[in-house]
């Protein structure tokens, strides 16, 4: 067996990378589609002002996507370095969209972003913009594939196991890519990046605001970014519901560890607002309910019935139970595979297969006919993921959710009223926000990911089974050294992206100061400032 | 002629955008629901930097000086 030591920081090192990456990301998926919408509005009006703040935001955006590309390949290697027997067990199926990804959407986008960043003398208006309008599908569709990757994770739909050959196969490529999950947590995904981006423009805007700098396009970008992250955050928190309710049918466990809900209450159940839950006690030690919220809020209806923790646990050991057959007639088919008594066991118990592997940690040499009840009930408590961190990981992001939503609404009222300038507070404000939806987003990877515990495969393969058997210390070497890295990557993003920021737009607007604000609500004379500027 | 081929490549690209609107509305209507929302997104906060700059500047003549 894999020191249990080697696979949590197999666990940590992936962790690591991935929540790195995810600092990247979100933004290259949502400022490529603001600078689309940025270029359109040049090529309709042919304003220069718009080409500027196009190029401005372009310079940010190909510094973020660099060093994004660039923390991201590393994890692709993870796969086969650190989890080597997950790539081989699900490689069939998981190979494929990575491959797509990096084929398709991966080329595309690269070759693209060239010609967006040099390509403004050498093509027409149109093309230049047909040329962005790629690089934005291209960043999204490199998501897409990806989150198709993670999502079979989830909800391994789409697949079977062969038991001749030991792997998962592809059994139907559209069920995978088309699946519920993957569908709901691509569009989640792709608009939490679309309200980071609308986030970073406005703070970034808002600061050239306050210091009444570049202003003629720190007030577009504010107004266009406004718009953009109000919709976006409505979108992100539609498909948040979304996501909830299709992850609800397909992960049990990952949705009460998430609610904290110990026991399985008639309809409609009570919703944590908060609590501190206890997993070795079992209970929360201290809640504050809302009555009859949580079944309409994740069901849709009054009457379905919510799986509490204690449902999940007494569920899995009967499937433990059902799934050791399978193991067992794995064990003959290896060394036999045309045995047909085998077979036909293993075919007969194959649905509980996962269930089966869950319990070969704590049966006596790892054979799992020789658990007792006691060990399958080990193993069946292990099928609930840590309650405290998905409880407070869900409720960080929802919260931070919330607060993005009511800060853009604050934004769209007063950049509509042309009054954003004379709210000091509200520009001092703004800058500070950039943070919070890179936080929300990180710790919306964590409820998905902690969520999926003790699956690297949900229901099939167990975690604890998927790594590969390093040494502790290769393993210890080697996470320092990407958090070294990595961290090196994250200071050489923020110095790049302030120099930036500080230096402005290239030609436009050359710290070009406004006149004196106008009274309070003076509409008239912002305007007559805006022409000025232009 | 010109007329009518820009006709008929509209007309083409109308019969690709509903036949992919029938069949992602079928098999995947959150992907259709991602493509309907960011045009819309892109396309709403497009006209939001259009409107600063037309719907203000009429505003702007349209009120009495010294307003």
């Amino acid at each position: 067996m894999i020191d249990s030591t080697v696979v949590e920081l197999s666990r940590w090192q992936f962790a690591v990378t991935a929540l790195y990456h995810y600092l990247f990301v979100p933004l290259t998926l949502g400022l490529s589609f603001f600078i689309a919408a940025v270029e359109t509005v040049y090529v309709t009006t042919g304003k220069a002002i718009y080409r500027e703040m196009a190029e401005f935001w372009a310079k940010l955006f190909v510094v973020n996507m660099a060093l994004g590309i660039a923390t991201g390949l590393t994890m692709e290697f993870e796969f086969g370095t650190n989890w080597s027997f997950y790539s081989g067990f699900v490689g069939d199926i998981f190979g494929a969209p990575l491959a797509i990804e990096g084929l398709m959407a991966f080329f595309m986008e690269s070759t693209f972003v060239g010609l967006m960043i040099f390509g403004w003398k050498r093509l027409s208006k149109v093309q230049h913009l047909l040329v962005t309008y790629l690089v934005a599908f291209g960043t999204n569709l490199s998501a897409l594939w990806i989150l198709i990757a993670n999502s079979f994770m989830q909800d391994p739909v789409g697949a079977k196991f062969n038991p001749v050959t030991m792997r998962m196969e592809l059994d139907s490529f559209s069920s995978l890519i088309f699946s519920h999950d993957a569908q709901a947590k691509f569009v989640h995904t792709s608009i939490a990046g679309y309200v980071t981006a609308a986030i970073f423009v406005t703070g970034i805007s808002a600061y050239y605001m306050y210091r009444n700098r570049h202003m003629a396009m720190a007030r577009r970008s504010f107004r266009m970014a406004a718009l953009f992250g109000v919709l976006a955050t409505a979108g992100v928190i539609t498909l948040g519901d979304a996501l909830g309710f299709v992850g609800g049918q397909a992960q049990p466990s990952k949705l009460a560890a998430m609610e904290a809900m110990w026991q399985t209450e008639p309809a409609p159940a009570a919703f944590n607002v908060i609590a501190w839950p206890s997993q070795d006690q079992k209970r929360n030690l201290f809640e504050v309910q809302v009555p009859y919220v949580l079944t309409p809020l994740l069901t849709h209806t009054m009457t379905q019935e919510i799986p509490g923790v204690d449902w999940i646990e007494a569920d899995a050991a009967k499937r433990i139970a059902n799934g050791i057959p399978a193991v067992a007639a794995l064990k003959v088919l290896s060394k036999d595979p045309t045995n047909v008594d085998a077979l036909a066991q293993f075919n007969s118990h194959q649905k509980d297969l996962g269930y089966g592997f869950l319990v070969k940690r704590y049966a006596p040499d790892q054979d799992v006919e020789k658990a007792t009840p006691a060990d399958i009930q080990k193993a069946a408590n292990d099928a609930v993921p840590n309650v405290f961190a998905m409880f407070w990981s869900f409720r960080v992001m929802v919260g931070l959710g919330l607060a993005m939503l009511a800060y853009f609404v604050l934004a769209v009222i007063f950049s509509v009223r042309n009054d954003v300038e004379n709210r000091k507070w509200f520009l001092r404000l703004a800058p500070w926000m950039i943070p919070i939806p890179f936080i929300a987003n990180e710790f919306g990877w964590l409820t998905a990911e902690i969520g999926r515990q003790p699956w690297t495969v949900y229901g099939l393969l167990p975690t604890w089974m998927s790594a590969s058997s390093h040494s502790v210390g290769y393993m210890v070497f080697s996470l320092i050294g990407f958090v070294t890295l990595y961290t090196v990557f994250i200071v050489i993003e923020m110095t790049l992206m302030v120099k930036f920021i500080r230096k402005g737009p290239s030609s436009h607007g050359h710290g070009d100061h406004a006149p004196p604000r106008p009274a309070l609500g003076g509409r008239a004379a912002a305007v007559a400032m805006m022409r000025k500027e232009d | 002629m010109k007329t009518l081929l820009q006709f008929l490549i509209y007309m083409l690209l109308a019969v690709v955008a509903i036949v992919m609107g029938v069949i992602l509305g079928d098999y995947g209507s959150w992907y259709f629901a991602w493509f309907v929302g960011t045009a819309m997104i892109v396309l709403v906060a497009a006209a939001g930097g259009a409107w600063m700059d037309a719907h203000d500047g009429t505003v702007d003549e349209s009120e009495p000086a010294g307003h």
